[in-house]
């Protein structure tokens, strides 16, 4: 298994783009920063509406009446018993993108920003180095005192352990 | 493998065919307490514009990105799978289907070789371009579809 990691892009909430990064030149096309950018708003915006795509629709509420009441007796110890209102999964959006060339993985954190990974088409794993890279930006990013938040990320330590881990799995 | 709808686009962008399936769990299975409680939603006029937008933006960032011989396969979220084909006449065409399901590139493919073609192409009667989805919703095709679609469920 031989995952090459093209790039990676970190979206903020809003929708702009914060982080930038080509780790393999030749994968991808170079493109200017500035359609970086609109890459970055434009994704964003499809993302949302990905999330409301969804065919299924999630349990109905009369559903939700009728049980309650049967349940609340006989159920009072499962995980369902104590949350009549059980909250419904939140939306989910685009999670991976697969073309001729490459495959991207979006990952998005509880707090709106989100991760792409740009690999090639071998599909092995790339959701835990999504999770990593997202490690080593609470570490390094989150916990730099000098970071503000939904700005740009410039920071020297989140660079080179980036890089480093980054090397790491395109020399496997 | 479930698959939940299906549309085509012409090459104005319009879009000329939608199709959607009820999934397999009956409705009656649906009420037991703490079973599957997942239905349809009911699919509205937007649906065929979010998602003529949402693979129009799709495509173009990825020709940006990938060159453009590169193509649009499929995107997955958690809750569904959306597979898209594009023929050199910029027809598009797109299905959706659960998330288990493996690329469907081919079967677009064969759907526009051999119910395309054979049945909305080569009928005489169908015309040129097919504003409103005339000559597409003809008997053969959607008997056609159907059938192919069902064989793969």
């Amino acid at each position: 298994m031989f995952v090459t990691v093209f790039a990676l892009i970190i979206i903020n909430k809003a929708g702009g783009l914060i982080y930038n990064r080509t780790f393999h030149e030749g994968g991808l096309h170079k493109i200017s920063t500035n359609d970086y950018l609109v890459l970055a708003g434009t994704f964003h915006g499809v993302h949302a509406i990905t999330a409301r795509l969804n065919p299924l629709k999630p349990a109905a509420t009369l559903n939700r009446t009728s049980t309650s009441s049967s349940t609340t007796t006989t159920a009072a110890t499962g995980a369902g018993g104590g949350a009549p209102f059980a909250r419904p999964d939140p939306p989910s959006g685009l999670e991976v993108l697969e073309t001729e060339n490459f495959r991207m993985q979006c990952f998005t954190t509880l707090t709106g920003i989100k991760f792409l990974l740009f690999t090639d088409t071998t599909q092995a794993n790339v959701d835990l180095t999504t999770r990593r890279v997202y490690d080593l930006y609470t570490d390094y990013v989150m916990k730099n005192p000098f970071y503000q938040l939904e700005m740009p990320v410039r920071c020297d330590m989140f660079d080179r352990k980036l890089g480093s881990y980054i090397r790491e799995i395109n020399n496997r | 493998m479930v698959v939940y709808s299906f549309y085509i686009f012409d090459r104005h962008t319009e879009c000329i065919y939608a199709k959607t399936w009820l999934p397999p769990t009956s409705s009656s299975e649906s009420h037991a307490p703490g079973g599957p409680t997942t239905t349809l939603r009911p699919a509205s006029a937007d649906d065929a514009k979010l998602i003529f937008g949402t693979v129009f933006s799709l495509r173009n960032m990825v020709r940006k990105l990938g060159g453009d011989d590169d193509a649009f396969v499929s995107y997955r979220t958690a809750h569904y799978k959306l597979h898209f084909y594009e023929t050199a006449s910029s027809l598009r065409l797109v299905m959706l289907t659960d998330t288990a399901t493996l690329s469907m590139r081919n079967v677009l493919h064969q759907i526009y070789i051999n119910l395309w073609v054979e049945y909305v192409v080569k009928n005489p009667l169908s015309p040129v371009e097919h504003k409103g989805g005339v000559g597409v919703r003809n008997e053969l095709f959607e008997l056609g579809l159907d059938q192919f679609i069902g064989g793969l469920m």
